[in-house]
Protein backbone atom coordinates (compact mmCIF):
# COMPACT_ATOMS: atom_id res chain seq x y z
CA UNK A 1 0.00 0.00 0.00
CA UNK A 2 1.61 3.54 -0.67
CA UNK A 3 1.23 5.99 1.70
CA UNK A 4 -1.46 8.44 1.01
CA UNK A 5 -1.70 10.52 4.44
CA UNK A 6 -1.11 13.88 3.51
CA UNK A 7 2.65 15.85 4.68
CA UNK A 8 2.10 18.67 7.24
CA UNK A 9 4.78 21.33 6.91
CA UNK A 10 5.14 24.11 9.09
CA UNK A 11 5.63 28.05 8.34
CA UNK A 12 6.60 30.80 10.17
CA UNK A 13 7.02 33.84 8.79
CA UNK A 14 5.40 37.18 10.40
CA UNK A 15 2.55 38.21 8.64
CA UNK A 16 1.97 41.74 11.48
CA UNK A 17 4.76 43.97 12.85
CA UNK A 18 7.64 45.41 11.38
CA UNK A 19 8.88 42.55 9.21
CA UNK A 20 5.55 42.07 7.92
CA UNK A 21 6.13 43.33 4.26
CA UNK A 22 9.03 40.63 3.24
CA UNK A 23 7.12 38.11 5.89
CA UNK A 24 3.70 38.14 3.76
CA UNK A 25 5.90 37.38 0.63
CA UNK A 26 7.75 35.14 2.10
CA UNK A 27 4.58 33.58 2.96
CA UNK A 28 3.64 33.75 -0.57
CA UNK A 29 6.28 32.54 -2.35
CA UNK A 30 6.05 29.31 0.00
CA UNK A 31 2.40 28.70 -0.63
CA UNK A 32 2.96 29.57 -4.33
CA UNK A 33 5.47 26.36 -4.26
CA UNK A 34 3.45 24.19 -2.09
CA UNK A 35 0.53 24.36 -4.41
CA UNK A 36 2.41 23.99 -7.59
CA UNK A 37 4.22 20.95 -5.72
CA UNK A 38 0.50 19.75 -4.61
CA UNK A 39 -0.56 20.19 -8.41
CA UNK A 40 1.89 18.17 -10.30
CA UNK A 41 0.98 14.81 -7.70
CA UNK A 42 2.59 16.35 -4.55
CA UNK A 43 5.38 14.29 -2.93
CA UNK A 44 4.74 10.65 -4.38
CA UNK A 45 1.48 10.98 -3.94
CA UNK A 46 0.95 12.95 -0.68
CA UNK A 47 -0.56 16.30 -0.25
CA UNK A 48 1.64 18.93 1.16
CA UNK A 49 -0.41 20.88 4.01
CA UNK A 50 1.08 23.96 4.90
CA UNK A 51 0.86 25.06 8.57
CA UNK A 52 1.12 29.02 8.94
CA UNK A 53 1.66 30.86 11.74
CA UNK A 54 2.39 34.61 12.68
CA UNK A 55 5.19 35.32 14.58
CA UNK A 56 4.54 39.18 14.57
CA UNK A 57 7.61 40.01 14.14
CA UNK A 58 8.67 39.09 17.78
CA UNK A 59 11.59 36.73 18.75
CA UNK A 60 9.45 35.51 21.52
CA UNK A 61 6.84 34.29 19.55
CA UNK A 62 9.12 32.56 17.30
CA UNK A 63 10.14 30.87 19.78
CA UNK A 64 6.76 29.74 20.96
CA UNK A 65 5.18 28.90 17.64
CA UNK A 66 8.46 27.05 16.69
CA UNK A 67 7.82 24.87 19.72
CA UNK A 68 3.86 24.35 18.26
CA UNK A 69 4.57 23.37 15.28
CA UNK A 70 6.91 20.75 16.50
CA UNK A 71 5.25 19.41 19.64
CA UNK A 72 1.59 19.99 18.99
CA UNK A 73 1.17 20.21 15.11
CA UNK A 74 3.84 17.01 14.76
CA UNK A 75 6.21 18.80 11.36
CA UNK A 76 9.50 17.59 10.61
CA UNK A 77 10.21 20.77 8.47
CA UNK A 78 9.81 24.43 8.39
CA UNK A 79 10.00 27.12 5.87
CA UNK A 80 10.44 30.39 7.93
CA UNK A 81 12.57 33.79 9.87
CA UNK A 82 13.65 37.14 8.28
CA UNK A 83 15.71 38.90 10.45
CA UNK A 84 18.47 36.96 12.68
CA UNK A 85 16.74 37.61 15.75
CA UNK A 86 13.86 35.18 14.61
CA UNK A 87 16.48 32.81 13.23
CA UNK A 88 18.53 32.50 16.53
CA UNK A 89 15.13 32.30 18.71
CA UNK A 90 14.01 29.40 16.73
CA UNK A 91 17.51 27.58 15.78
CA UNK A 92 17.51 25.62 19.32
CA UNK A 93 13.91 24.57 19.35
CA UNK A 94 14.99 23.18 16.08
CA UNK A 95 18.07 21.29 17.50
CA UNK A 96 16.41 20.14 20.42
CA UNK A 97 13.84 17.93 18.87
CA UNK A 98 16.23 17.63 15.74
CA UNK A 99 13.83 19.00 13.01
CA UNK A 100 14.80 20.44 9.47
CA UNK A 101 14.48 24.43 9.28
CA UNK A 102 14.58 26.06 6.12
CA UNK A 103 16.01 29.71 5.74
CA UNK A 104 15.11 32.16 3.22
CA UNK A 105 16.78 35.31 4.01
CA UNK A 106 20.10 37.14 3.05
CA UNK A 107 22.08 37.50 6.39
CA UNK A 108 25.58 38.04 8.16
CA UNK A 109 26.84 34.73 7.85
CA UNK A 110 29.04 32.81 10.50
CA UNK A 111 26.74 30.20 11.30
CA UNK A 112 26.24 26.69 10.46
CA UNK A 113 23.75 24.52 11.97
CA UNK A 114 23.22 20.80 10.63
CA UNK A 115 19.41 21.57 11.63
CA UNK A 116 19.44 23.97 9.08
CA UNK A 117 19.37 24.92 5.26
CA UNK A 118 20.43 28.78 4.39
CA UNK A 119 18.93 29.70 0.69
CA UNK A 120 19.33 33.46 0.71
CA UNK A 121 22.52 35.54 0.15
CA UNK A 122 25.99 35.26 2.64
CA UNK A 123 27.98 38.24 2.50
CA UNK A 124 30.74 36.96 -0.19
CA UNK A 125 27.00 37.06 -2.78
CA UNK A 126 26.09 40.25 -1.85
CA UNK A 127 28.68 42.64 -0.33
CA UNK A 128 31.63 42.66 -1.92
CA UNK A 129 30.29 43.17 -5.33
CA UNK A 130 27.99 45.81 -3.95
CA UNK A 131 31.43 47.54 -2.50
CA UNK A 132 33.07 46.86 -5.94
CA UNK A 133 30.53 48.68 -8.07
CA UNK A 134 29.66 51.41 -5.92
CA UNK A 135 33.51 52.06 -5.10
CA UNK A 136 34.37 51.57 -8.96
CA UNK A 137 31.69 54.02 -9.92
CA UNK A 138 30.99 56.65 -7.16
CA UNK A 139 34.05 56.65 -4.72
CA UNK A 140 34.88 55.46 -1.66
CA UNK A 141 34.22 58.18 1.07
CA UNK A 142 30.90 56.11 2.85
CA UNK A 143 28.32 57.18 5.19
CA UNK A 144 26.45 54.06 6.89
CA UNK A 145 22.82 53.74 8.39
CA UNK A 146 21.51 50.59 9.78
CA UNK A 147 18.87 49.48 11.44
CA UNK A 148 19.88 48.61 15.44
CA UNK A 149 20.32 44.98 15.30
CA UNK A 150 23.23 42.90 14.71
CA UNK A 151 23.07 42.68 10.62
CA UNK A 152 23.91 46.18 10.01
CA UNK A 153 26.89 46.01 12.80
CA UNK A 154 28.01 43.31 11.01
CA UNK A 155 27.08 44.24 7.47
CA UNK A 156 28.94 47.51 7.84
CA UNK A 157 31.58 45.88 9.42
CA UNK A 158 32.52 44.01 6.23
CA UNK A 159 31.08 47.27 4.23
CA UNK A 160 34.14 49.36 5.84
CA UNK A 161 36.51 46.63 5.38
CA UNK A 162 35.91 46.40 1.78
CA UNK A 163 35.82 50.08 1.23
CA UNK A 164 38.90 51.00 3.34
CA UNK A 165 40.96 49.17 0.68
CA UNK A 166 40.44 52.21 -1.62
CA UNK A 167 42.58 54.73 -1.52
CA UNK A 168 40.97 58.30 -0.66
CA UNK A 169 38.63 56.05 1.03
CA UNK A 170 37.11 57.56 4.32
CA UNK A 171 33.87 56.54 6.77
CA UNK A 172 32.05 59.71 7.58
CA UNK A 173 29.47 58.80 9.45
CA UNK A 174 27.98 55.62 11.25
CA UNK A 175 24.35 55.77 12.75
CA UNK A 176 21.62 53.11 13.61
CA UNK A 177 18.37 53.47 13.89
CA UNK A 178 15.45 51.46 15.49
CA UNK A 179 12.99 48.92 13.65
CA UNK A 180 10.42 51.78 13.88
CA UNK A 181 12.20 53.95 13.21
CA UNK A 182 10.18 57.37 11.42
CA UNK A 183 10.72 60.01 8.64
CA UNK A 184 11.51 61.95 11.38
CA UNK A 185 14.19 60.14 12.86
CA UNK A 186 16.09 60.37 9.56
CA UNK A 187 16.47 64.25 9.33
CA UNK A 188 19.44 64.88 11.97
CA UNK A 189 21.36 62.33 9.99
CA UNK A 190 20.47 63.66 6.89
CA UNK A 191 21.88 67.25 8.00
CA UNK A 192 24.91 65.55 8.75
CA UNK A 193 25.03 64.08 5.22
CA UNK A 194 24.57 67.01 3.80
CA UNK A 195 27.31 68.80 5.86
CA UNK A 196 29.69 65.24 4.79
CA UNK A 197 29.10 64.61 1.65
CA UNK A 198 29.92 61.22 1.58
CA UNK A 199 30.19 58.96 -2.71
CA UNK A 200 27.42 57.34 -1.39
CA UNK A 201 25.37 56.32 1.46
CA UNK A 202 25.57 52.14 2.54
CA UNK A 203 22.05 51.56 3.83
CA UNK A 204 21.46 48.57 5.98
CA UNK A 205 17.94 49.65 7.25
CA UNK A 206 15.02 47.01 7.34
CA UNK A 207 11.66 46.32 7.51
CA UNK A 208 8.84 49.36 7.23
CA UNK A 209 11.32 52.22 8.17
CA UNK A 210 13.31 51.76 4.52
CA UNK A 211 10.71 53.75 2.88
CA UNK A 212 10.96 56.21 5.75
CA UNK A 213 14.81 56.61 5.18
CA UNK A 214 14.45 57.28 1.23
CA UNK A 215 11.77 60.17 1.71
CA UNK A 216 13.72 61.83 4.50
CA UNK A 217 16.87 61.62 1.39
CA UNK A 218 14.34 62.83 -1.12
CA UNK A 219 13.08 65.39 0.98
CA UNK A 220 16.57 67.08 1.95
CA UNK A 221 16.88 67.22 -2.20
CA UNK A 222 19.87 64.89 -2.82
CA UNK A 223 20.21 63.20 -6.07
CA UNK A 224 20.97 59.91 -6.55
CA UNK A 225 22.93 60.64 -9.59
CA UNK A 226 26.07 61.71 -7.29
CA UNK A 227 25.02 60.65 -3.82
CA UNK A 228 22.99 57.18 -4.36
CA UNK A 229 21.96 55.23 -1.06
CA UNK A 230 22.90 51.14 -1.78
CA UNK A 231 21.67 48.60 0.02
CA UNK A 232 21.60 45.11 0.47
CA UNK A 233 17.67 44.77 1.83
CA UNK A 234 15.81 47.27 -0.20
CA UNK A 235 14.10 45.23 -2.92
CA UNK A 236 11.08 46.15 -4.79
CA UNK A 237 8.52 45.30 -2.12
CA UNK A 238 10.50 48.16 -0.19
CA UNK A 239 10.39 50.63 -3.70
CA UNK A 240 6.56 49.48 -3.52
CA UNK A 241 6.13 50.79 -0.19
CA UNK A 242 7.79 54.20 -0.99
CA UNK A 243 6.98 54.56 -4.73
CA UNK A 244 9.27 53.91 -7.38
CA UNK A 245 9.66 58.09 -7.62
CA UNK A 246 11.27 58.08 -4.60
CA UNK A 247 13.39 55.04 -4.94
CA UNK A 248 15.05 55.91 -8.78
CA UNK A 249 18.34 56.00 -9.08
CA UNK A 250 19.60 54.08 -5.81
CA UNK A 251 21.17 50.42 -6.19
CA UNK A 252 20.72 47.05 -4.61
CA UNK A 253 22.48 44.31 -4.82
CA UNK A 254 20.72 40.81 -4.59
CA UNK A 255 20.74 37.44 -6.60
CA UNK A 256 16.95 37.75 -7.67
CA UNK A 257 15.09 41.15 -9.37
CA UNK A 258 11.73 40.69 -10.83
CA UNK A 259 13.55 41.85 -14.14
CA UNK A 260 15.58 38.68 -14.29
CA UNK A 261 15.28 37.91 -18.14
CA UNK A 262 14.56 34.48 -17.98
CA UNK A 263 11.76 32.01 -19.06
CA UNK A 264 11.67 30.42 -15.36
CA UNK A 265 11.30 34.13 -13.60
CA UNK A 266 8.52 35.57 -15.83
CA UNK A 267 6.24 32.26 -16.04
CA UNK A 268 7.12 32.15 -11.79
CA UNK A 269 5.99 35.70 -11.71
CA UNK A 270 2.64 35.31 -14.13
CA UNK A 271 1.73 32.17 -11.88
CA UNK A 272 2.01 33.93 -8.87
CA UNK A 273 -0.01 36.99 -10.13
CA UNK A 274 -2.89 34.75 -10.84
CA UNK A 275 -2.84 33.47 -7.69
CA UNK A 276 -1.93 36.12 -5.41
CA UNK A 277 -2.80 39.12 -7.35
CA UNK A 278 -0.71 42.32 -7.47
CA UNK A 279 -0.95 43.52 -3.78
CA UNK A 280 2.47 41.28 -2.83
CA UNK A 281 5.26 42.29 -4.25
CA UNK A 282 8.14 39.62 -5.21
CA UNK A 283 11.63 39.64 -4.40
CA UNK A 284 14.72 38.24 -3.47
CA UNK A 285 13.24 36.78 0.08
CA UNK A 286 10.25 35.92 -1.79
CA UNK A 287 11.91 34.01 -3.99
CA UNK A 288 14.37 32.21 -1.94
CA UNK A 289 11.40 31.15 -0.08
CA UNK A 290 9.77 29.76 -3.17
CA UNK A 291 12.50 27.60 -4.68
CA UNK A 292 13.16 26.67 -1.12
CA UNK A 293 10.00 24.93 -0.76
CA UNK A 294 10.43 23.16 -4.47
CA UNK A 295 13.99 21.50 -3.05
CA UNK A 296 12.55 20.20 -0.16
CA UNK A 297 9.87 18.68 -2.27
CA UNK A 298 12.53 17.24 -4.84
CA UNK A 299 14.87 15.58 -1.60
CA UNK A 300 11.58 13.73 0.00
CA UNK A 301 10.16 12.33 -3.49
CA UNK A 302 13.87 10.76 -3.84
CA UNK A 303 13.86 9.53 -0.24
CA UNK A 304 10.10 9.57 0.68
CA UNK A 305 10.81 11.16 4.22
CA UNK A 306 10.73 14.11 5.42
CA UNK A 307 12.77 12.86 8.42
CA UNK A 308 15.72 14.80 8.92
CA UNK A 309 18.27 11.70 9.20
CA UNK A 310 16.73 10.42 6.06
CA UNK A 311 16.13 13.92 4.37
CA UNK A 312 18.98 15.83 4.72
CA UNK A 313 21.55 14.03 2.64
CA UNK A 314 19.06 14.14 -0.56
CA UNK A 315 19.07 17.98 0.08
CA UNK A 316 22.07 18.60 0.32
CA UNK A 317 22.65 17.56 -3.31
CA UNK A 318 19.65 19.36 -4.45
CA UNK A 319 19.68 21.76 -8.03
CA UNK A 320 16.97 23.36 -8.69
CA UNK A 321 16.32 25.94 -11.63
CA UNK A 322 14.81 28.62 -9.54
CA UNK A 323 13.84 32.44 -11.03
CA UNK A 324 17.30 33.47 -10.79
CA UNK A 325 19.47 30.35 -12.32
CA UNK A 326 19.98 27.01 -11.90
CA UNK A 327 21.01 27.34 -7.86
CA UNK A 328 22.23 24.54 -5.54
CA UNK A 329 23.25 23.21 -1.97
CA UNK A 330 26.37 23.60 -0.76
CA UNK A 331 26.82 19.99 1.12
CA UNK A 332 29.95 21.85 2.85
CA UNK A 333 28.07 24.79 5.07
CA UNK A 334 24.25 24.50 4.00
CA UNK A 335 23.96 27.72 2.32
CA UNK A 336 23.32 27.92 -1.26
CA UNK A 337 24.85 29.02 -4.52
CA UNK A 338 23.31 31.93 -6.19
CA UNK A 339 23.86 34.66 -8.66
CA UNK A 340 24.68 38.20 -7.19
CA UNK A 341 23.15 41.26 -9.21
CA UNK A 342 23.32 45.00 -9.29
CA UNK A 343 20.26 46.51 -9.96
CA UNK A 344 18.97 49.92 -9.98
CA UNK A 345 15.99 51.60 -9.17
CA UNK A 346 13.88 52.90 -11.88
CA UNK A 347 10.91 54.78 -12.74
CA UNK A 348 8.69 51.57 -13.12
CA UNK A 349 9.24 50.12 -9.37
CA UNK A 350 11.66 47.79 -10.84
CA UNK A 351 15.08 47.34 -10.72
CA UNK A 352 17.60 47.85 -14.07
CA UNK A 353 19.80 45.38 -13.71
CA UNK A 354 23.55 46.96 -14.07
CA UNK A 355 25.67 44.08 -13.17
CA UNK A 356 25.49 39.93 -12.82
CA UNK A 357 26.96 36.97 -12.34
CA UNK A 358 27.61 33.85 -14.83
CA UNK A 359 28.18 31.39 -12.87
CA UNK A 360 26.47 30.77 -9.55
CA UNK A 361 28.59 31.92 -6.92
CA UNK A 362 30.05 29.05 -3.77
CA UNK A 363 28.68 30.80 -0.70
CA UNK A 364 31.39 31.14 2.17
CA UNK A 365 29.63 32.05 5.17
CA UNK A 366 32.91 31.97 7.29
CA UNK A 367 34.61 34.87 5.36
CA UNK A 368 36.26 37.21 7.90
CA UNK A 369 38.56 39.36 4.99
CA UNK A 370 37.04 40.53 1.94
CA UNK A 371 39.62 41.91 -1.14
CA UNK A 372 38.15 43.66 -3.49
CA UNK A 373 38.78 42.19 -6.94
CA UNK A 374 38.31 38.54 -6.38
CA UNK A 375 36.97 36.59 -9.06
CA UNK A 376 34.44 35.84 -7.39
CA UNK A 377 33.00 39.62 -6.78
CA UNK A 378 33.61 40.13 -10.77
CA UNK A 379 30.08 40.66 -12.14
CA UNK A 380 30.07 40.70 -16.03
CA UNK A 381 28.40 43.99 -17.48
CA UNK A 382 25.47 44.28 -19.07
CA UNK A 383 25.22 45.85 -22.87
CA UNK B 1 16.05 57.87 18.39
CA UNK B 2 19.09 57.45 16.93
CA UNK B 3 22.55 56.33 18.31
CA UNK B 4 25.99 57.03 16.98
CA UNK B 5 28.47 54.25 17.99
CA UNK B 6 31.90 55.28 18.12
CA UNK B 7 33.26 54.77 14.48
CA UNK B 8 35.08 51.30 15.45
CA UNK B 9 38.53 50.35 14.33
CA UNK B 10 37.81 47.60 11.77
CA UNK B 11 38.13 44.25 11.88
CA UNK B 12 40.48 41.93 14.51
CA UNK B 13 43.89 40.82 13.67
CA UNK B 14 43.25 38.08 15.35
CA UNK B 15 40.48 37.47 13.51
CA UNK B 16 41.83 38.67 9.99
CA UNK B 17 44.19 35.59 9.50
CA UNK B 18 42.03 32.77 10.86
CA UNK B 19 42.27 31.33 7.37
CA UNK B 20 46.35 31.18 7.33
CA UNK B 21 46.40 29.20 10.57
CA UNK B 22 47.76 25.46 10.46
CA UNK B 23 45.31 23.69 13.10
CA UNK B 24 46.19 20.29 14.15
CA UNK B 25 42.95 18.43 15.49
CA UNK B 26 44.28 15.37 17.62
CA UNK B 27 40.82 13.35 17.75
CA UNK B 28 39.57 10.29 17.26
CA UNK B 29 37.56 9.93 14.35
CA UNK B 30 34.44 10.35 16.00
CA UNK B 31 31.15 12.54 15.43
CA UNK B 32 33.01 15.16 17.79
CA UNK B 33 36.38 15.05 15.58
CA UNK B 34 34.18 15.12 12.40
CA UNK B 35 32.42 17.78 13.69
CA UNK B 36 35.10 19.86 15.04
CA UNK B 37 37.07 19.86 11.70
CA UNK B 38 34.47 20.24 9.57
CA UNK B 39 33.80 23.34 11.34
CA UNK B 40 37.64 24.45 11.19
CA UNK B 41 37.25 24.04 7.66
CA UNK B 42 34.27 26.15 7.12
CA UNK B 43 35.72 28.99 9.13
CA UNK B 44 38.71 28.10 6.83
CA UNK B 45 41.60 27.20 8.86
CA UNK B 46 44.25 24.41 7.48
CA UNK B 47 43.23 21.76 9.18
CA UNK B 48 44.65 18.07 9.34
CA UNK B 49 43.29 15.48 11.74
CA UNK B 50 45.26 13.08 13.41
CA UNK B 51 44.95 10.42 16.46
CA UNK B 52 46.75 8.89 18.45
CA UNK B 53 48.25 11.85 19.72
CA UNK B 54 51.61 13.04 18.02
CA UNK B 55 54.99 12.97 20.24
CA UNK B 56 56.20 15.89 17.93
CA UNK B 57 54.40 18.08 16.05
CA UNK B 58 54.48 19.05 12.23
CA UNK B 59 56.32 22.00 11.54
CA UNK B 60 54.27 25.20 11.64
CA UNK B 61 51.12 24.09 13.59
CA UNK B 62 49.85 27.12 15.32
CA UNK B 63 46.56 25.50 16.98
CA UNK B 64 45.81 22.00 18.58
CA UNK B 65 42.67 21.07 19.81
CA UNK B 66 43.45 18.25 21.78
CA UNK B 67 40.97 15.09 22.58
CA UNK B 68 41.80 15.43 26.56
CA UNK B 69 39.90 12.15 28.17
CA UNK B 70 40.85 10.00 30.70
CA UNK B 71 44.11 7.91 29.91
CA UNK B 72 45.55 10.39 27.71
CA UNK B 73 49.42 9.36 28.36
CA UNK B 74 50.38 12.68 29.34
CA UNK B 75 54.47 11.29 28.19
CA UNK B 76 53.70 11.45 25.13
CA UNK B 77 52.59 15.33 25.06
CA UNK B 78 56.09 16.97 25.54
CA UNK B 79 55.69 19.57 22.75
CA UNK B 80 52.75 20.89 25.28
CA UNK B 81 55.37 22.12 27.81
CA UNK B 82 58.13 24.10 25.31
CA UNK B 83 58.70 27.34 25.37
CA UNK B 84 57.04 27.94 21.94
CA UNK B 85 53.93 25.67 22.45
CA UNK B 86 51.17 26.06 19.57
CA UNK B 87 47.66 27.54 21.36
CA UNK B 88 45.97 24.33 22.84
CA UNK B 89 42.59 24.13 22.99
CA UNK B 90 41.27 21.07 24.99
CA UNK B 91 38.04 19.11 24.00
CA UNK B 92 36.81 17.08 27.21
CA UNK B 93 34.18 14.59 27.71
CA UNK B 94 34.18 14.82 31.70
CA UNK B 95 34.21 17.94 34.00
CA UNK B 96 35.75 16.09 36.92
CA UNK B 97 39.05 17.03 38.85
CA UNK B 98 41.08 14.53 36.83
CA UNK B 99 39.96 16.05 33.63
CA UNK B 100 40.28 19.47 34.68
CA UNK B 101 43.57 19.16 36.40
CA UNK B 102 44.67 17.88 33.18
CA UNK B 103 43.84 20.63 31.49
CA UNK B 104 45.69 22.78 33.26
CA UNK B 105 48.50 20.92 33.37
CA UNK B 106 48.41 20.41 30.28
CA UNK B 107 48.30 25.06 29.74
CA UNK B 108 45.03 24.55 27.53
CA UNK B 109 43.95 27.97 26.61
CA UNK B 110 40.41 27.38 26.15
CA UNK B 111 37.46 24.32 26.30
CA UNK B 112 35.33 23.06 23.93
CA UNK B 113 33.02 20.95 25.66
CA UNK B 114 31.65 17.76 23.96
CA UNK B 115 29.29 16.95 21.79
CA UNK B 116 30.72 19.07 19.78
CA UNK B 117 29.16 21.81 18.12
CA UNK B 118 30.05 24.03 15.54
CA UNK B 119 28.77 27.23 17.27
CA UNK B 120 31.73 28.54 19.77
CA UNK B 121 34.40 26.62 17.74
CA UNK B 122 35.25 30.00 16.22
CA UNK B 123 35.02 32.25 19.22
CA UNK B 124 37.18 29.61 21.69
CA UNK B 125 39.98 29.27 19.33
CA UNK B 126 39.95 33.35 18.67
CA UNK B 127 39.81 33.89 22.28
CA UNK B 128 42.67 30.83 23.21
CA UNK B 129 44.84 33.22 20.65
CA UNK B 130 44.35 36.00 22.48
CA UNK B 131 45.08 34.65 25.86
CA UNK B 132 48.25 32.94 24.54
CA UNK B 133 49.46 36.03 22.83
CA UNK B 134 48.11 38.23 26.23
CA UNK B 135 50.25 36.02 28.38
CA UNK B 136 53.34 36.43 25.91
CA UNK B 137 53.17 40.21 25.74
CA UNK B 138 52.86 39.93 29.40
CA UNK B 139 55.54 37.89 30.44
CA UNK B 140 57.91 39.73 27.45
CA UNK B 141 57.06 43.02 29.89
CA UNK B 142 57.56 41.88 32.95
CA UNK B 143 61.34 40.32 31.87
CA UNK B 144 61.91 43.76 30.65
CA UNK B 145 60.24 45.39 33.96
CA UNK B 146 62.52 42.66 36.06
CA UNK B 147 65.90 43.69 33.76
CA UNK B 148 64.83 47.37 34.61
CA UNK B 149 64.95 46.56 38.12
CA UNK B 150 68.01 45.30 38.36
CA UNK B 151 69.46 47.87 36.72
CA UNK B 152 68.38 50.81 39.05
CA UNK B 153 69.24 48.73 42.25
CA UNK B 154 72.78 48.04 40.61
CA UNK B 155 73.05 51.96 40.12
CA UNK B 156 71.61 52.74 43.74
CA UNK B 157 74.69 50.64 44.98
CA UNK B 158 77.11 51.48 43.20
CA UNK B 159 76.26 55.64 44.17
CA UNK B 160 76.22 54.48 47.69
CA UNK B 161 80.07 52.90 47.23
CA UNK B 162 81.15 55.87 46.08
CA UNK B 163 79.31 58.22 48.44
CA UNK B 164 81.01 56.28 50.79
CA UNK B 165 84.39 55.62 49.54
CA UNK B 166 84.61 59.45 48.11
CA UNK B 167 82.65 61.20 50.82
CA UNK B 168 80.66 62.67 47.56
CA UNK B 169 76.94 63.23 47.22
CA UNK B 170 74.58 61.59 45.41
CA UNK B 171 74.13 63.35 42.88
CA UNK B 172 78.14 63.88 42.26
CA UNK B 173 78.20 60.11 42.36
CA UNK B 174 75.22 59.49 39.30
CA UNK B 175 77.36 62.16 37.68
CA UNK B 176 80.42 60.10 38.11
CA UNK B 177 79.21 57.24 36.62
CA UNK B 178 77.40 58.93 33.45
CA UNK B 179 80.63 59.99 32.73
CA UNK B 180 82.89 56.85 33.23
CA UNK B 181 79.79 55.32 30.79
CA UNK B 182 80.33 58.19 28.52
CA UNK B 183 84.13 58.03 27.98
CA UNK B 184 83.97 54.53 28.01
CA UNK B 185 80.96 54.16 25.73
CA UNK B 186 79.22 51.90 28.03
CA UNK B 187 76.05 51.80 29.61
CA UNK B 188 75.88 53.43 32.89
CA UNK B 189 74.14 49.55 34.49
CA UNK B 190 77.19 48.00 33.17
CA UNK B 191 79.87 50.60 34.96
CA UNK B 192 77.51 50.14 37.75
CA UNK B 193 78.32 46.50 38.18
CA UNK B 194 81.56 47.38 37.84
CA UNK B 195 82.03 49.26 40.11
CA UNK B 196 80.05 46.94 42.44
CA UNK B 197 82.18 43.99 41.19
CA UNK B 198 85.27 46.00 42.38
CA UNK B 199 84.08 47.37 45.69
CA UNK B 200 83.35 43.22 46.28
CA UNK B 201 86.75 42.22 45.89
CA UNK B 202 88.27 44.96 47.61
CA UNK B 203 85.72 44.13 50.33
CA UNK B 204 86.86 40.97 50.64
CA UNK B 205 90.50 41.35 50.23
CA UNK B 206 90.40 44.11 53.50
CA UNK B 207 88.21 41.49 55.52
CA UNK B 208 91.30 38.80 55.02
Amino acid sequence: MANVDPVKVGVLFSETGTTSTIGLSQLKGTLLAIEEVNEAGGINGRELVPVCLDPQSNPLVYTQLASRLILEEGVNVIFGCYMSSSRKAVVPVIEKWNKLLFYPTLYEGFEFSNNLIYTGAAPNQNSVQLAEFMTNHFGARIFLIGSDYIYPYESNRIMTDLVLQKSGAAKLGEHYVELAATEADFGPIMKEIRDQRPDFIFSTVVGNATASLYRAYAEAGFDPKTMPIASLTTSEAEVHQMGADVAEGHFTSAPYFQSIDSDANRRCLARFQRRFGSDCVPNQCWEAAYFQVHMFANAMREVGSDEIAELMPHVLTQEFNAPQGRVRIDPRNHHTCLYPRIGRANSEGQFTIVREAKRAVHPDPYLVTYSLGDWTAELDMLP
Amino acid sequence: MTSQRPIRASTPALLKDLRSLKVLVMHPDDGDGRELTQQLTRIGCQVQAVWPPLPTLPEGVDAVFLAVRPGLDESTLAWARGEETPILVAVVTYENPTIVGLVLRLGAKAVLPSPVRSFGVLSALVLARKVAEDLKETSKHVNKLQAKLLSHRRIADAKSILMRTRGIGETEAYELIREQAMSRRRTTEEIALSIVNANEILTTGWSK
